[in-house]
C-alpha cells in the first residue's frame, strides 16, 4: 500500500516561563482561535484558559467541546466564539469523540484524501467530564495513544448545572451537592481524586502536567509540548470559578497562583521519555492555605480543625514535590493554632505570621 | 489509498458478519471502532484481519466501550472520514446517548447490527429489540435475510446516508447467528463496480482546519424545532434517494431489491405473515409447503423500517383478508402487548378503506429458531380468524399455546 508520510506541527517553546499574568511576552502569537464576545461569566477562570491555550495552538487546530461551561456559555446557536473548528460532544465522550478526530486525520492524510500538516487536536473537558463521567474514555484515548491534547479545566465542580460536586471538588468545598450543615460541618467531606498523577501513573507514555492560569506563560508552554510531543498529552488546569467560588471577579488570576503558592495544586510535569516527574517548579513564595481559602466564599463555613484538615493535605502535596517545609506550615497544619473560618479577620492575622 | 481497486468479481461462501466486513473494506472505510459482544464481533475480528494483513489501510481502535465506539465514530465521521462501526444487545443500549447527536450532526456514520437479545439472562440469541429500541433516533434502519443481502446494504446504506440530500447514519441490521453465523454464498464484485457505484464520502461541513466550522452549538429552546423539523425532512425526502439508490444498484450489480416490501407468493393470498430479517428464509419454504395443500397463504417482508413506508405497507397489507405480524422483538406493555412491529403495522392500515385483521405473534423470541411446524400453527390461527370474522385473541406467544 503506497502511503502517505503524515506531517505534524512543531511550536516554539516561549521564554521567561514563571512570569506573572502582568508580564507582555513578545513571542506570543497575535492570532485569536478563541474571541470575546461569548456568554461566559465576568473573571471565568476556564475561559481565560480557552484563550491562553487556543492561542498557544495556532489556527491548524480543531476543538473538541465535551458538554460544560465551555460548551453551554460559549457556543451559542448562530454566533460562536471559534475561529477554528469546534465540536460539542457528548459529556461522556471527551476522549472517544478526540479519538475519533485524530484517527480520522492520520487515515485521511495517509490515504491523500486530506493534504495539509496534521492538526492540532486539542479537547476541552471540565473536570465532571475529566474525572468522573467521561474518565474511561479518556483513559482509552491516553492508553491509545492518538496524536492528541486532553485539557481538564479543573474549576473543582459542575459549574454549569449550577455548582455540584465532582471528584475534584477541594475537602471543604460547599457545593449544591455538598451543602454544609450540622450533621456535616465541613460540607465536602471527601478529598479530591489525583486526577492528573492518576493518568500519568497508568499512561506513562504520555506527556501530562498540571497547569494554573496564574501562570500563563508556563501554561501555553505546557501546551506546545503536549501538542509537540507525539501521541497523546494531558493538562489539567487550575482554572478557578467566580460563580461556584464566590469570590470578587478580578481576583482569577490571584487566585490561580495562590492555590499554587498554598501547595493545593501542585505545579509538575511528567517526562515519558525518562519516565520521571518534574518538580523542579517553583512558586515565588510559599503560603499557608487559609489565604487562599479566605478569599472565597465556599470555604466561609470551615472551623478551624477542617483549615488544618487542608494544610494537612497541602503540606502532603509539598512533600510528594520534595519541597522542605517551613517550620509555619507545619504550625498552621495544628487546630490548636487555628480559628474559625467564620472570624475571617482572625484568619487573616494568622496568614500573616507565616 | 484506494486498496480495493484490484479486486475482481468471484463467489465466496461467508457468513454475514464476514459480509458485513467484506462490505467495509470495498467501501474503502477510514475508521473503524470496534468494542467486542457477540454476535457481531466476528465482523471486527475480519476487519482486524484485513488490517493486519494490509488489505486495507484504515485506523482500527479498539474502544473502551460501545458508548466510545459511537464517540469515536461521530468525531471521525465530523472530520469528513468513512466510519464503520457495530455492536449487538446490550452493547447497542450502552451506545445509546449517541444516537440522536450522530443524526442530529447530520453525519452519515454506519453501523452494523448482529441482532441479540436484551439481558437479562444473557441470552446470546437474535432478538430484535436492541436495534428497534433506537428506530426512532434518526438513523436509517433495515434488516438484511442473508449474507448476500447484507453485504449489499451495507454498500447501498453507505450510498443513501452520504448522499448530501440525506446526510443520516444507518442501522445496517442482521439477525445474530441465523444470518451472522450462517454461511451462504455471496458474490463480492469487481472493485470497479463499488467505485462506479459508492463515490468518495465529501460531508459540506467537516471540521477543517482551513474551513472552520462550529457543531452542535447551544441553542436557544426557540431554535430547536427548526432543526428537528430539518432533520424529520431529511428522512422523510430520504425516501425518494433510496429507491434512486436501489434502483441503480440494481443497474450496477444485477441484483433487484424492492427497498421497502419484499412479497412472496401474495398474488392471491388470503393471509399474509409480516416480518424483518432471516425467518423470513424458513416462511418462504412453509409457504411452499402450505401453497402445496392449497392454502392461500403468503409473505411480506418489511426490508426498511426506518424511513417506514406507510403508504406502501397500506397498499400492500390492505389487500389481504388476516396479516399475521411476526414481532422478534419485546414491546412490554405495548399497544398489542407483545412487541412494537404491530403498531406500526396497525397505524399504516388505519387509513386504507378495506383492513385487514391484524394478530401479532411472538415467534422467534431469544433466538429461538420458528420452526416450519409453528409457521403451519399460526396460519391455522389467522385462518380461524378470517373464518370468524373477527380477532378475540390479539397477541399469541408461540410454543406456548394448543
Amino acid at each position: 500500500m503506497a502511503t502517505i508520510e503524515v506531517q505534524r506541527q512543531v511550536l516554539p517553546i516561549l521564554g521567561n516561563p514563571n512570569q506573572g499574568a502582568r508580564f507582555y511576552n513578545p513571542e506570543l502569537p497575535s492570532s485569536e482561535p478563541f474571541v470575546p464576545g461569548h456568554r461566559t461569566c465576568a473573571g471565568c477562570g476556564p475561559s481565560i484558559q480557552y484563550r491562553m491555550t487556543s492561542k498557544a495552538a495556532g489556527d491548524n487546530t480543531i476543538l473538541v467541546g465535551p458538554t460544560g461551561c465551555m460548551y453551554v456559555a460559549n457556543s451559542s446557536y448562530l454566533c460562536t466564539p471559534y475561529n477554528v473548528p469546534w465540536a460539542h460532544t457528548q459529556i461522556g465522550s471527551a476522549g472517544s469523540f478526540t479519538a475519533g478526530v485524530a484517527a480520522a486525520y492520520e487515515a485521511m492524510i495517509r490515504k491523500g484524501k486530506w493534504k495539509g500538516q496534521f492538526p492540532n487536536i486539542i479537547c476541552e473537558a471540565g473536570d465532571g467530564s475529566a474525572s468522573d463521567i467521561g474518565l474511561a474514555s479518556i483513559s482509552g484515548a491516553l492508553y491509545r495513544n492518538h496524536d492528541c491534547l486532553i485539557i481538564c479545566y479543573d474549576n473543582e465542580q459542575y459549574a454549569n448545572t449550577g455548582i455540584q460536586a465532582s471528584s475534584r471538588t477541594p475537602y471543604g468545598g460547599m457545593t449544591t451537592f455538598s451543602p454544609p450543615g450540622p450533621l456535616v460541618p465541613e460540607g465536602k467531606k471527601l478529598y479530591p481524586k489525583d486526577l492528573a498523577r492518576m493518568m500519568a501513573a497508568g499512561h506513562p507514555h504520555c506527556y501530562v502536567a498540571t497547569a494554573s492560569v496564574g501562570y500563563p506563560i508556563d501554561l501555553m508552554n505546557k501546551v506546545r509540548k503536549g501538542l509537540n510531543h507525539k501521541g497523546a498529552a494531558y493538562l489539567m488546569v487550575y482554572t478557578p470559578c467566580q460563580k461556584g467560588f464566590v469570590y470578587e471577579t478580578p481576583r482569577s488570576i490571584d487566585l490561580g497562583r495562590l492555590v499554587v503558592e498554598c501547595g493545593l495544586y501542585p505545579m509538575w510535569e511528567w517526562n515519558p521519555e525518562q519516565r520521571a516527574y518534574d518538580y523542579s517548579f517553583r512558586p515565588a513564595s510559599m503560603r499557608p492555605v487559609s489565604e487562599y481559602l479566605k478569599l472565597q466564599g465556599r470555604f466561609g463555613h470551615l472551623h478551624a480543625e477542617h483549615i488544618a484538615n487542608l494544610q494537612k493535605f497541602a503540606n502532603e502535596q509539598w512533600r510528594m514535590m520534595g519541597v522542605a517545609l517551613p517550620e509555619a506550615l507545619i504550625k498552621a497544619a495544628d487546630a490548636k493554632n487555628l480559628v474559625n473560618m467564620a472570624a475571617a479577620e482572625e484568619a487573616a492575622t494568622v496568614a500573616e505570621t507565616v | 489509498m484506494a486498496t480495493a481497486t484490484a479486486l475482481k468479481k468471484k463467489m465466496v461462501r461467508i457468513n454475514g458478519c464476514v459480509a458485513a466486513a467484506q462490505a467495509a473494506k470495498y467501501a474503502d472505510v477510514d475508521v473503524i471502532a470496534a468494542y467486542p459482544i457477540r454476535p457481531y464481533t466476528a465482523t471486527m475480528m475480519a476487519l482486524a484481519q484485513m488490517v493486519a494483513n494490509g488489505e486495507l489501510d484504515a485506523e482500527y481502535i479498539v474502544a473502551d466501550s460501545e458508548h466510545s465506539q459511537l464517540s469515536i465514530s461521530h468525531g471521525a465521521s465530523s472530520s469528513g472520514a468513512r466510519v464503520f462501526t457495530g455492536s449487538s444487545g446490550v452493547g447497542v443500549q450502552f451506545a445509546y446517548e449517541l444516537y440522536s447527536p450522530i443524526s442530529g450532526s447530520r453525519m452519515p456514520v454506519q453501523m452494523m447490527i448482529a441482532d441479540r437479545t436484551l439481558d437479562p439472562p444473557g441470552d446470546f440469541g437474535s432478538e430484535h429489540t436492541d436495534a428497534l429500541s433506537t428506530r426512532d433516533m434518526g438513523w436509517l434502519m433495515g434488516w438484511s435475510c442473508d449474507a448476500q443481502e447484507a453485504f449489499d446494504n451495507h454498500l447501498i446504506a453507505y450510498r443513501i446516508g452520504e448522499d448530501p440530500r440525506v446526510l443520516l447514519p444507518q442501522m445496517v441490521c442482521q439477525d445474530g447467528f441465523f444470518v451472522s453465523h450462517i454461511t451462504g454464498d455471496v458474490e463480492l464484485p469487481d472493485s470497479g463496480q463499488v467505485k462506479e457505484f459508492l463515490p468518495p464520502y465529501k460531508h459540506p461541513y467537516p471540521l477543517d482546519p482551513r474551513h472552520p466550522v462550529s457543531h452542535g452549538p447551544q441553542i436557544m429552546p426557540e431554535q430547536g424545532p427548526p432543526l428537528q423539523l430539518e432533520r424529520a425532512r431529511a428522512m422523510e425526502e430520504s425516501m425518494a434517494v433510496i429507491e434512486e439508490v436501489h434502483e441503480e444498484f440494481g443497474k450496477i450489480f444485477g441484483r433487484h431489491y424492492d427497498p421497502w416490501l419484499e412479497e412472496f407468493m401474495t398474488e392471491d393470498a388470503e393471509v399474509v405473515f409480516f416480518l424483518q430479517g432471516a425467518h423470513a428464509v424458513t416462511a418462504r419454504f412453509a409457504i411452499q409447503h402450505m401453497r402445496e395443500k392449497g392454502l392461500k397463504v403468503g409473505m411480506v417482508r418489511l426490508r426498511t423500517i426506518r424511513p417506514y413506508p406507510t403508504d406502501r405497507v397500506r397498499e400492500s397489507l390492505s389487500k389481504f383478508k388476516v396479516v399475521g405480524v411476526i414481532e422478534t422483538n419485546m414491546g412490554l406493555g405495548s399497544v398489542s402487548s407483545g412487541g412494537v412491529l404491530y403498531a406500526e403495522v396497525c397505524a399504516a392500515l388505519y387509513e386504507a378503506d378495506k383492513r385487514p385483521l391484524v394478530l401479532s405473534f411472538m415467534a422467534g423470541m431469544g433466538g429461538e429458531a420458528i420452526v416450519l411446524k409453528e409457521f403451519y400453527w399460526m396460519t391455522e390461527k389467522m385462518m380461524e380468524v378470517q373464518k370468524r370474522g373477527k380477532i378475540e385473541k390479539r397477541t399469541h406467544w408461540v410454543g406456548f399455546e394448543e
